[in-house]
């Protein structure tokens, strides 16, 4: 069934189809109508769902890290400093090793307030233990969430599913909504490894000793290695029932690229439109669409980026003191490799700021026209 | 138990930080150093009352409704909520912790509103299995009821001997009915004898009957009350015209004629005095009281001396009556003199000092004088030991003969109904205790409530009764987070120009609605009421509300001792105590 829906929306029937059990949330702009949509959803019964209304972010992820542990699939969204608030949270999930889906409407860090798009919230939660993606358009964000759900119960770690403010959470466009039946079929009951059960009592996530604490990190890291390849191939496994994938990154025109931009969220979409224009024009520019932040795809990265001469990635976001988190996250999946690109660091867009086709072009430009970068951080339609 | 398990490789080792064993061996509990238990304590107002009362448990009743089990709750300890939901002084209500919050809880209007509910008893009402041995009770005043509908109720054969032809002695003869109809005292005193009880009306000690007459009885409780006015030994009291409050309001409440003329000086500030000088406004005359001291000193109850002065009764205070003059040997003139008051006396009152040369006179018709009573004790064997013209007992009501007890006002000088109620569950204790050979002393002290000898037959009753600390629970004590401020209920009285026509009951009992609002807002001090929040707030899931004669208890297997039940328990229902290792 094609509707036309908003990103918040078709996080909403994502949840929904995929048979979510617990639903804990706090409201959040611009994450409130998923809240709204999914609190509805309960209340006509369309959801057999426990929606536990809680007075915090921070009690809404422990609401449901209690109610994974019992062995319900458990969902919340939240927002910028409703993530943040999180935090502690986030880590008890990831090391509880719990197949919680989050949904996180990126949002800037104020102050200044602002409720606009902007990575910093999501991406300052990158060590936390979650896995990662990043959504470009309102079909990826239901697609993912199912996806996102069955990744989670296969590797026991929370993902974190991310789309951008308003440019995805409140802005429709056709999205196909799946049958009930086939997401059945493509998502079967959550049947839990370990599940906390008063008829066989054991004790949950006590004190662990320096003897042993480091075995579990090691197994953490070891599972969100393999987690790639989980993940590629429940993308694949998605596109047999459904006849659509995403990939865990997305190459375009990069096979003879002499430039290839890495974007992520809905800036790809707009540089997508720059790249075929500048192809026009001749230009030899390729694209790099990254959906899936942690684990980073080092390996996929490279072949696709292995042999391109200059790399530009724009990132909405900025880690003060060093610059874009994608590119620096680019530059080092390279920096072992004898034959690496010129990695040019771009930042734009932050707060919201439209990031238009002239800015992403002039970011194009700016590495095609340039030997190597002249600054650590290029910022680009900076008022300066 | 625990074993220790030695992992050579993370590959043996579970994905997350789970037991691999069972762990039910460490119920958490273990943990706790304190330990919360469910503990009632004392209210302030069942501290107060004198006939012992459980006042939260009643109006927790009202509040949702069930009037029935609260009138049962009342007649646990008190026969007469009718009576007492009229007259009586309420000490509760002076006690109660709602008093610092809002306005105090209407503890004495609720007890009326579920007396009027009560429909009449069926006579051969169930009582505790019958017995054989009998007890005969003299005086049927609220004293001699209590203790006659106490023991009935425990199985005995209780005859009650009154001298009167009506039962009831004070509630009878000396309250009038505008403050307490006739047919609420009837009703009353047939619940009491649908257990049984036999009252035989005029018939009186020392008269009629001698003491000889009772010695085939189990045991006598004495109940006589105090029924002789005191004299005010000033010339002319002999004098036509002049009568006491006493004989005034018996005749009233026995339906005979009485004679007054217009003009009547009320001598005396007790209630006797503000009712007789009520009950002359209500037939036609225009009473002054006399009064020696001023206001605050006045012994009636604040409530009656508003009323009365709502009526337009004019109170002389500081002023003393010296001689009645008489002309034809007929009362018609008072001379009084006017009065400061100096230091205090034993009563704690201030000494009344009359000042010299300011004698003056008032045309009277009529001087009634009310200046307090005693008992009559003349038909007493000698060896019952009497002091300060009452009858002596020890804590069991005993008098100094075996067998003989006594109580109410011919045995005490607080001369309320409740207090009188209260001797009367007293002597009932005793006399059960007498019968059944137990040490009556310790007895007593087992059904205390509170510290101040007020007595609980729900307690002396029952085998399996809920512990109640004697701790009187302070206002500080309670959690105010869970209540709501809200005014206080009160009842409707008549307007003034309809009272004083005839002898009317001046007060409306409370509505539904208006009880059931009332009956919400009592704090329920120290008494757990199930409103569950112990059982929301604990974060174990240890508390456990499954019925029984403890509502709520503690599941120790888990409880930690975090006190947050005690914490956010609003009645002061939980108490902590050290975790004994």
């Amino acid at each position: 069934m094609k509707r036309v829906i908003s990103g918040n929306k078709a996080v909403a029937y994502g949840v929904m189809l995929s048979r979510v059990q617990v639903i804990s949330a706090y409201p959040i702009t611009p994450q409130t109508t998923i809240v709204e949509e999914l609190s509805r959803f309960c209340a006509e019964g369309k959801m057999e769902a426990k929606f536990i209304k809680v007075e915090s972010e921070h009690s809404a992820m422990a609401s449901i890290i209690a109610s994974s542990v019992t062995g319900s699939r458990s969902f919340t969204a939240t927002s910028s400093h409703g993530l943040a608030f999180m935090h502690e949270m986030l880590h008890w999930a990831a090391g509880a090793r719990l197949p919680i889906v989050l949904v996180n409407v990126n949002r800037a860090m104020g102050p200044g307030w602002n409720i606009w798009t902007d990575q910093a919230d999501s991406l300052s939660q990158r060590d936390t233990g979650w896995i990662q993606l990043y959504c470009e358009d309102n079909q990826e964000v239901l697609d993912t969430i199912i996806q996102a759900f069955r990744i989670a119960e296969t590797v026991n770690l929370p993902v974190m599913v991310v789309l951008d403010a308003f440019f995805l959470s409140h802005t429709s466009e056709v999205v196909e909504i799946p049958h009930q039946e086939e997401v059945d079929g493509f998502l079967p009951r959550f049947e839990p490894q370990l599940r906390l059960n008063p008829d066989d009592p054991r004790a949950y996530y006590g004190m662990i000793s320096p003897n042993y604490y480091m075995e579990f990190r090691y197994k953490m890291q070891r599972t969100m290695e393999e987690t790639v390849e989980v993940a590629r191939s429940v993308d694949e496994k998605f596109g047999h029932h459904f006849g659509r994938t995403h990939g865990l990154i997305e190459p375009y025109l990069c096979e003879d690229a002499d430039v290839v931009m890495v974007t992520s969220g809905t800036v790809t979409s707009t540089s997508r439109v720059v790249i075929e224009q500048l192809r026009e024009d001749g230009l030899k520019v390729g694209l790099l669409k990254m959906k899936m932040f942690r684990p980073f795809p080092m390996k996929e990265i490279k072949g696709v980026l292995k042999g391109v001469e200059k790399v530009g990635v724009i990132d909405r976001n900025i880690s003060f003191g060093h610059g874009g988190i994608f590119a620096q996250e680019i530059r080092s999946t390279f920096c072992n490799e004898d034959q690496r690109p010129m990695v040019f660091g771009f930042v734009m867009g932050l707060g919201g700021r439209d990031v238009t086709p002239e800015a992403v072009e002039e970011a194009i430009r700016y590495t095609l026209d340039n030997p190597s970068p002249k600054e650590e951080v290029i910022w680009i339609d900076l008022k300066r | 138990m625990a074993s220790k398990i030695t992992y050579a490789s993370e590959m043996e080792m579970p994905f997350s930080p789970v037991s691999s064993g069972d762990m039910s061996w460490n119920r958490t509990g273990t943990w706790r150093y304190i330990r919360p238990k469910y503990e009632d304590k004392t209210p302030p107002c069942n501290a107060a009352c004198p006939a012992g009362i459980d006042i939260p448990m009643f109006i927790g009743l009202v509040g949702e409704g069930r009037y029935d089990e609260a009138w049962n709750v009342i007649r646990e300890e008190n026969p007469f909520p009718g009576v007492c939901g009229r007259v009586c002084f309420h000490p509760c209500e002076s006690h109660c912790n709602r008093a610092d919050y809002d306005e105090v809880i209407a503890i004495n209007a609720l007890e009326r509103f579920v007396a009027d509910q009560a429909p009449p008893l069926e006579a051969g009402s169930p009582v505790r299995g019958r017995r054989e041995e009998r007890v005969a009770v003299v005086g049927s005043g609220p004293s001699g009821l209590s203790c006659a509908y106490h023991l009935a109720k425990m199985g005995y054969q209780v005859i009650i001997f009154e001298s009167l032809p009506q039962p009831g002695g004070i509630l009878r003869v000396g309250i009038p009915s505008y403050r307490l109809p006739k047919d609420i005292l009837d009703k009353e005193i047939a619940d009491i004898q649908a257990y049984g009880v036999e009252i035989k009306t005029n018939a009186r000690l020392g008269g009629d009957l001698s003491f000889g007459d009772l010695e085939e009885y189990e045991a006598i409780f004495l109940a006589t009350g105090a029924h002789v006015s005191r004299k005010l030994s000033i010339p002319g009291e002999d004098l036509e015209g002049v009568g006491s409050g006493l004989d005034l309001l018996r005749d009233i409440n026995l339906g005979k004629t009485v004679h007054i003329g217009r003009k009547v000086a009320v001598i005396g500030g007790g209630n006797t005095a503000l009712d007789a000088a009520r009950a002359v406004l209500r037939l036609g005359g225009i009473p002054v009281i006399v009064y020696r001291r001023s206001r605050e000193e006045m012994p009636a109850f604040d409530e009656e001396v508003s009323e009365a002065l709502e009526e337009g009764i004019k109170i002389q205070y500081l002023t003393g009556p010296t001689e009645i003059i008489g002309t034809n040997g007929r009362a018609t003139q008072l001379e009084c003199i006017k009065i400061e008051l100096g230091g205090e006396d034993e009563t704690g009152r201030r000494r009344p000092v009359p000042i010299p040369d300011s004698n003056f006179t008032m045309e009277v018709d009529t001087v009634i004088v009310a200046a307090g009573e005693e008992p009559d004790l003349t038909f007493l064997p000698e060896d019952i030991r009497v002091e300060g013209k009452m009858v002596s007992i020890d804590k069991g009501a005993r008098t100094s003969e075996k067998g003989i007890f006594a109580g109410g006002d011919m045995a005490s000088l607080d001369r309320t109904v409740a207090h009188a109620i209260g001797f009367g569950k007293r002597a009932a204790i005793s006399i059960d205790c007498l019968i059944k050979k137990r040490d009556v002393n310790s007895v007593l002290q087992g059904v205390q409530v509170g510290e101040n000898g007020i007595l609980s037959m729900a307690k002396y009753l029952s085998e399996v009764t809920r512990r109640r600390s004697p701790h009187v629970v302070a206002f500080e004590d309670l959690n105010l987070d869970y209540f709501e401020h809200a005014e206080r209920n009160e009842r409707v009285k008549l307007p003034v120009s309809e009272r004083i026509r005839d002898f009317r009951e001046v007060s409306a009992g409370l509505t539904d609605g208006q009880a059931l609002k009332e009956g919400e807002r009592c704090f329920s001090c120290g008494v757990c009421n199930g409103c569950e929040n112990c059982s929301i707030f604990c974060p174990d899931l240890s508390v456990i509300t499954d019925g029984g004669v403890v509502k709520y208890r503690i599941n120790y297997d888990y409880c930690k001792g975090c006190g947050i039940c005690i914490a956010e328990c609003p009645n002061n229902a939980l108490s902590i105590e050290k975790e004994a290792k």
